[in-house]
């Protein structure tokens, strides 16, 4: 899931032009469960922006309940059908989800004016209802087959592939000392899982390729194409 | 064959030290304290933006050595800058007559004083090591032929007192196989922990020169513990350092590196030692450890 959290009222609040019309947009899905764009919170940002002297027309949170913004089709077609009028009259759109949200949105709206009220900070694993954590830093080449399923991208504060560094002391990170090491935690589980011997390989240097933004997957039959500067990369996925 | 690379071939117990660019263009009091460790010391490690400070480079600094007549080691970490850098400034290094580079991950950027500064990491000390043996073979990281090799001698570091020890020594023996020609360790002040390590490095048959850091204080000995990675001061020296009366602390700083050194001399190639502004001790410590 991308969690979000919602930038401050006072940077919003900033954004708008006196009497600019604005509809308020958020998320059913991730959003919802970070408490950044839910339908409390979108309600709530509208009735807080009225509360400012801010011209807002109206708010809506996608439906069906856990649908994500990020579904172009579902969202045009709700903004469109069900909250046409505001759509509209409004003059720009504040949006409380992740960057893939907002885009949506100013797909869904043709172009026009979208405002971000949420800064989007990482894919993370919801643990519980109250805690979100970062596993995962999205980078296109797993490697978590060789270090007992923990990512030393993510959890090793210097993503070394090759680690530890020096700086740990009593498994604790040189950045944090309430943080855990990461490949502490890798060596740990690698023993664990008698696989300790994994350690010993050497692990070559990133595709940065890979990382490299815009990125796209094309789904066809069968099969799926990811593209990005490392080229095109199909995988046949059905017999 | 640089002057350390020749005196490790020949076996006598090598002492190499190290100075700290300042942050600024005024080199005077670095090159003074390089001045001071001449004829000490074989070589003299530069640093690489020490604790992620914005300072002066490393090697515009060992090359102001290498026009003095001193050999330095050019300390090359992994935070701040990519492969082609990296490699860059290995075949820089040597242009400029370096020929010793100790290959390191780099204090991580939070720990500085501007912890806004991006964090590169694009390759690790292994991958560096690598790929700086891969340019002793006269071809880049990629496999692309170069135009005239360098024959730089190749080091790494290694946290003798990491508890637990494994992890070092699986990564320590990485950099062997990566090219690492010798070792400086990170501080040693418990001889008995560090034969632990040596008991258990030995079987990689690569130089280990023990890492050394002059104590000013007790003080600084706890600063350091909370704010300098890789370094662990026990308490018991915290404690001898506390009961030293302020006019007797240089004194028993000397005393305090010597002795380690007296002790731990059997179990390795040499010393490294990190005077951390003290150089002016080195020749005393050198000579109190019985090794001028």
């Amino acid at each position: 899931m991308h969690a979000t959290i919602q930038k401050p009222l006072d940077e919003i609040a900033g954004y708008f032009k006196p009497g600019e019309k604005v509809f308020v947009v958020g998320c059913d899905n991730c959003a919802a469960k970070c408490h950044s764009g839910g339908i409390p919170e979108t309600e709530a940002m509208a009735d807080r922006l009225k509360a400012r002297g801010v011209n807002v027309v109206g708010w809506c949170v996608p439906q069906p309940p856990g649908v994500s913004l990020c579904k172009l089709a579902n969202t045009k077609k709700v903004l469109q059908e069900q909250y046409g009028d505001q759509v509209n009259d409004a003059d720009s759109f504040l949006v409380l989800a992740c960057g893939q949200g907002f885009h949506t949105v100013l797909d869904a709206t043709d172009g026009g004016m979208v405002h971000p009220g949420c800064d989007t900070i990482f894919g993370g694993e919801t643990v519980s209802d109250d805690l979100i954590n970062e596993y995962c830093s999205l980078c296109g080449e797993c490697v978590v087959e060789y270090t007992g399923g923990l990512c030393p991208v993510t959890l090793c504060a210097k993503s070394l592939l090759n680690g530890p560094c020096g700086g740990a002391k009593n498994g604790k990170c040189e950045v944090d000392r309430n943080r855990d090491c990461g490949w502490q935690l890798i060596y740990d589980r690698l023993r664990a899982l008698q696989r300790l011997d994994q350690m010993r390989e050497y692990m070559p240097p990133k595709a940065h390729s890979k990382w490299s933004r815009p990125r796209s997957l094309h789904l066809g039959t069968g099969e799926a194409t990811f593209s990005s500067l490392a080229g095109e990369h199909t995988v046949v996925n059905h017999d | 064959m640089s002057s350390l690379q020749e005196a490790l071939r020949d076996g006598g117990f090598t002492v190499t030290g190290e100075i700290g660019p300042p942050k600024g263009v005024d080199l005077e009091e670095c090159l003074k304290d390089a001045d001071r460790l001449r004829g000490k010391v074989v070589a003299i490690n530069v640093t690489d933006l020490q604790s992620a400070v914005m300072r002066v480079g490393s090697m515009a600094v060992c090359a102001k050595l290498v026009d003095r007549g001193l050999e330095p080691v050019y300390q090359l970490t992994c935070r701040d800058r990519n492969r082609l850098a990296l490699q860059s400034d290995l075949l820089s290094a040597w242009v400029l007559g370096i020929r010793n580079v100790l290959c390191l991950t780099g204090d991580h950027p939070v720990l500085g004083d501007d912890s806004d500064a991006k964090p590169v990491y694009d390759l690790d000390s292994v991958q560096l090591l690598k790929a700086a043996s891969s340019l002793n073979l006269g071809q880049d990281m990629t496999g692309h032929d170069l135009d005239g090799k360098p024959d730089l001698f190749l080091g790494a570091v290694v946290t003798p007192t990491a508890d637990p020890l494994e992890p070092q020594l699986i990564k320590m023996e990485k950099k062997v196989e990566a090219g690492a020609k010798f070792f400086q360790t990170q501080a040693v002040y418990e001889p008995d922990k560090f034969e632990g390590f040596i008991n258990q490095a030995q079987r990689f048959k690569v130089p280990i020169l023990v890492g050394i850091v002059v104590l000013k204080s007790a003080a600084m000995a706890k600063f350091m513990n909370e704010n300098v990675a890789g370094i662990s001061v026990p308490d018991s020296i915290i404690t001898e350092m506390q009961e030293t009366a302020k006019e007797d602390r240089k004194k028993k700083a000397v005393e305090i590196a010597a002795r380690t050194i007296r002790q731990v001399r059997p179990l390795c190639q040499g010393v490294h030692i990190m005077p951390l502004g003290w150089d002016e001790l080195v020749p005393e410590i050198v000579e109190q450890a019985g090794l001028s």
